[in-house]
C-alpha cells in the first residue's frame, strides 16, 4: 500500500494559548488538497511545523512515509515550502537565487542549470534573469520564490496562499502547473482565503478552525455535511465554520 | 490626556510630537538590555550628581586654551553629529516608509519635512544628552548655572547637524540618483564621522607624536584658533556667555529652518524617487550554468560573497572598523621614526584585529539573512551552512589578515607564522560565537540593529584577548 503524501496524528502546538490541539490529518498522494480556514485557524502554524520551522509540542508528522521529526533532512530533500512572504535575496537575481537553492537542494549543476533556464522561461522571467529582485513587484518576487520551490522537483509541494500579487494571467499560469504537478503524480497543498480558486482546483478539502480538523472531503461531501447541496464553497465553509 | 491629544491634529507641533514619541520609542531594546541600560544612565546621573555637590562652591577652572578645547570638542561632536543626521535622512527617506501616508495626507510638504526635521535632530540630541547631560545639568543646577550654555550649544550643533545632514543627502540624491544616494551617501557618513579621527591620526603621527586629540588642540592652539573672534564662539557659550548662546542658537535655528524652507520640492522628489525600480535590467547573454556550482559548500559561499559585493556601504562600514585602529598600521611599518616595530604588540593586534573582522562578517552572514526559511526547510544541516558562512567570513577577512604578520615577520619568521596561526584560531573561533548567537532578520533592517549580542561581544572580546595575548607571549620570546 503507498504511503500517503502526509499523515498528521495527534498534531499539538501552544504559544500563549493552544493553536493546533490534536489534529489528525491524511492526505494521500497525487492530488491537490486545499487546506481552509478562518484566520487564526492554524493552518500557517501546522504546515510550518510539516516543513519543520515550527517544533510540535506533540505529534507526529510523516511525509511520504518518512518521520518528519527523526528524518527531517530526508522529508525536506522532497518537500518543497512556498509561504505568503517569498524567501528571497533582494540582491541577488533570479538565476542566482535558482543557482543558490540547486545548491541547497544538492542538485547537478548542468541538470540544475538546464532546469532553472525552462523554469524562467516558463514563468516569463528569462528577461529578468540577471536583474536583481530588490526592484521586482510582488508578483515577480512570488514568480522567483515558486521557480525556487519547483527547481528541485519535489514530490510533495505545499503553498501558502500562491496566489497572493499575481495577475490574472500569471495566476492561471500558476494554477495550471499546480494540475501539472498533480497530474505528475506530485502532491500539492495549498492554504487559500478565494475559495472559488479552491472550490475548481482541489481534489479534497480539508477545513480547519481552533486547531482542529473541522471537515474534510470533496466539495459535494463537505457540501452533504454542511447541507449545502447546490450551494458554493463559499457558503459551505461559511455554514461549517459558523459555530466554532 | 496625552500632550499629542491637546495639539491640533495635522499642526507642525503635532507631527513634532509625533515624531519626538517615534524617536524616543525607537532608542530602547526590550527586555534585561533596557533595564541594564536604564541603570547605568541612572548611575551615570548619579556620578553627575555627586560631581555637582562637590563642585558646588568651587569655581570653574578657566584654564589658559579651554575655548579652544570646546571648539576641538565641539567640531568633533558635529562630524559625529552630521554623519549621524545624513543615515538619518537616509532611513527617513528610504527606509522608514511613514512617508507614502504622510505625503498623502492633506498635509504641508514643508510641515513633513520640518518635523522629519526635529526627528532627525531629537535622535542626535538623545545620543549625546545620554552622555553629556546627565554630568553637566546637576553641575549646572547645583551652583553653576552658566554651564547650560553646553546645552544651547548642543542644540545648536545638532540643529545645525541635521539641516546639513538632510542637504547632503538630498543634493546627492538629486546628482546621483536614489540608488547611489544610498550608498554613496552611507560610505560618506562613515567617512565623514571618522574625519577627525584620521587627520588627528596624520597630525599626531607626522609632527609630534602626540596624542591624537592633543594634537588637534595643540595645533588649533598654536594658531590662535577658538580664542578669539568666531571661533571662539562655542567656548563662549558652553562658558554662559548669553551673547555667543544667542548667536549660536539662533545660527542653528536659521538652518534649520532654512533647510525646512528650501528643501521641501527636493525632499518631495527624492522620496517620489525613492520609490522607482533600482535595480537595472540588463540581461549579460551569458549562459546561467556559471552560476551552478556542485556542492553546498561552493554555492553559500558564492551567495555570501555576491550579497556582501552588491552591498558596498554595508561592507565599508565593517572595513571602517579599521581606521579606529590606524595607528597600529603606523608602528607596524616604523611610522614612529627611530623606534622598532613592537613585535609582540603587532601579534596581539593581528589576533584583535582578525577576530573583529571575522565575527563582523560572520555576524552579518547570519544576521543578515534574508531568507532563514529557506536554509530551515533545505535539506541540510545547519551545522553545514553554518561552517560555510564561517569559510567565507574567514577568506572575507584573509587579505587584511596577513598584513601584520608579514609585518612581524621582518622580525621573526616563526612569531610569524605563530601569529598567522592564533590569528586564523581566534578569527574563527570568533567567527563562531558569533554565528552561534547571531539572529537572522532581514538585510534591509540590518543597519538599525546596529550590533550583534553583548553574549556575543563579550566571548568574542575574550577570545581575542587569550589568542591575542599567547600570540604576543609566543612573539616575545621568539624574536
Amino acid at each position: 500500500m503507498n504511503d500517503p503524501a502526509l499523515r498528521i496524528r495527534g498534531l499539538a502546538k501552544s504559544f500563549d494559548k493552544p493553536v493546533i490541539a490534536g489534529l489528525d490529518l491524511e492526505i494521500a498522494a497525487g492530488q491537490l488538497y486545499a487546506l481552509l480556514g478562518p484566520n487564526g485557524a492554524g493552518k500557517t502554524t501546522t504546515l510550518r511545523m510539516v516543513t519543520g520551522l515550527a517544533r510540535p509540542d506533540a505529534g507526529t508528522i510523516e511525509i511520504l512515509g518518512i518521520d518528519a521529526q527523526r528524518n527531517p533532512l530526508e522529508a525536506k530533500a522532497i518537500t518543497a515550502w512556498l509561504p505568503d512572504e517569498p524567501m528571497l535575496y533582494d540582491k541577488l537575481t533570479p538565476a542566482e537565487y535558482l543557482a543558490f537553492v540547486a545548491g541547497l537542494w544538492r542538485m547537478e549543476p548542468l541538470g540544475a542549470a538546464a532546469e532553472a533556464e525552462r523554469l524562467l522561461q516558463w514563468l516569463d522571467l528569462w528577461e529578468q534573469r540577471d536583474t536583481r529582485c530588490e526592484g521586482f513587484s510582488r508578483g515577480m518576487k512570488q514568480k522567483v520564490a515558486l521557480a525556487g520551490a519547483l527547481i528541485h522537483d519535489p514530490k510533495l509541494l505545499i503553498l501558502d496562499e500562491p496566489l497572493t500579487g499575481l495577475d490574472a494571467s500569471m495566476a492561471r499560469a500558476v494554477k495550471d502547473a499546480l494540475r501539472a504537478q498533480v497530474d505528475a503524480g506530485k502532491t500539492v497543498i495549498v492554504t487559500t482565503h478565494i475559495l472559488e480558486v479552491a472550490e475548481r482546483m482541489a481534489d479534497r478539502i480539508g477545513i480547519i478552525a481552533g486547531g482542529k480538523l473541522l471537515a474534510e472531503g470533496t466539495l459535494e461531501e463537505l457540501r452533504g455535511r454542511a447541507g449545502t447541496e447546490g450551494m458554493t464553497l463559499e457558503d459551505t465553509f461559511i455554514r461549517l465554520t459558523s459555530g466554532v | 490626556m496625552s500632550i499629542g491629544a491637546k495639539l491640533a491634529p495635522g499642526s507642525f507641533a503635532w507631527l513634532a510630537w509625533h515624531e519626538m514619541r517615534l524617536t524616543w520609542r525607537s532608542r530602547s531594546r526590550s527586555g534585561v538590555t533596557r533595564w541594564i541600560g536604564y541603570a547605568m544612565v541612572l548611575a551615570w546621573f548619579g556620578f553627575g550628581c555627586f560631581l555637582g555637590v562637590i563642585l558646588s562652591d568651587q569655581p570653574i577652572p578657566i584654564f589658559p586654551g579651554i575655548r579652544t578645547a570646546v571648539l576641538a570638542g565641539s567640531i568633533v561632536a558635529f562630524t559625529f553629529m552630521t554623519a549621524q543626521a545624513m543615515i538619518g535622512s537616509q532611513r527617513t527617506l528610504y527606509e522608514r516608509g511613514d512617508l507614502a501616508l504622510l505625503f498623502s495626507a492633506p498635509i504641508e510638504g514643508r510641515t513633513v519635512l520640518l518635523a522629519k526635521l526635529l526627528g532627525i535632530t531629537g535622535t542626535i540630541v538623545l545620543t549625546y544628552a545620554i552622555l553629556l547631560l546627565a554630568i553637566v545639568v546637576p553641575i549646572a543646577t547645583l551652583g553653576h548655572p552658566r554651564l547650560f550654555g553646553i546645552v544651547a550649544l548642543l542644540g545648536a550643533l545638532a540643529l545645525a547637524a541635521a539641516a546639513f545632514g538632510i542637504a547632503f543627502t538630498l543634493a546627492l540624491a538629486m546628482l546621483a540618483g536614489p540608488r547611489a544616494a544610498r550608498t554613496v551617501g552611507q560610505i560618506a557618513a562613515a567617512l565623514f564621522g571618522g574625519t577627525v579621527f584620521l587627520v588627528s591620526q596624520i597630525a599626531s603621527h607626522s609632527e609630534h607624536r602626540q596624542n591624537s586629540m592633543v594634537a588637534v588642540f595643540n595645533q588649533l592652539h598654536a594658531r590662535g584658533i577658538g580664542d578669539n573672534g568666531l571661533s571662539a564662539l562655542p567656548g563662549r557659550a558652553a562658558l554662559g556667555d548669553p551673547l555667543a548662546i544667542l548667536l549660536l542658537l539662533g545660527t542653528g535655528l536659521l538652518l534649520f529652518l532654512l533647510a525646512g524652507a528650501t528643501l521641501q520640492r527636493l525632499f518631495l522628489s527624492g522620496y517620489q524617487d525613492g520609490g522607482v525600480r533600482l535595480s537595472r535590467a540588463r540581461p549579460t547573454g551569458r549562459r546561467i550554468a556559471r552560476l551552478f556550482h556542485a556542492g553546498l559548500f561552493r554555492s553559500v559561499f558564492a551567495k555570501e560573497w555576491r550579497l556582501l559585493a552588491r552591498d558596498p556601504a554595508l561592507a565599508f562600514q565593517i572595513i571602517l572598523r579599521l581606521v579606529y585602529l590606524a595607528p597600529l598600521a603606523f608602528v607596524a611599518f616604523g611610522g614612529r621614526g627611530n623606534h622598532p616595530p613592537l613585535a609582540p604588540g603587532l601579534a596581539f593586534a593581528s589576533v584583535l584585529i582578525a577576530s573583529q573582522l571575522v565575527g563582523s562578517f560572520a555576524w552579518l552572514t547570519v544576521s543578515a539573512e534574508d531568507a532563514p526559511d529557506l536554509l530551515a526547510v533545505s535539506p541540510v544541516a545547519k551545522e553545514q551552512v553554518d561552517m560555510a558562512k564561517l569559510m567565507a567570513a574567514l577568506a572575507m577577512t584573509a587579505p587584511l589578515g596577513v598584513i601584520l604578520p608579514i609585518a612581524i615577520a621582518l622580525q621573526t619568521v616563526a612569531g610569524a607564522i605563530v601569529t598567522l596561526g592564533c590569528t586564523a584560531v581566534g578569527g574563527g573561533l570568533a567567527g563562531l560565537v558569533e554565528l552561534k548567537l547571531g539572529k537572522p532578520g532581514k538585510r534591509s533592517g540590518f543597519r538599525q540593529r546596529r550590533s550583534g549580542s553583548m553574549v556575543a561581544t563579550i566571548l568574542s572580546m575574550l577570545i581575542a584577548g587569550v589568542f591575542g595575548a599567547g600570540a604576543a607571549v609566543a612573539v616575545f620570546f621568539l624574536s
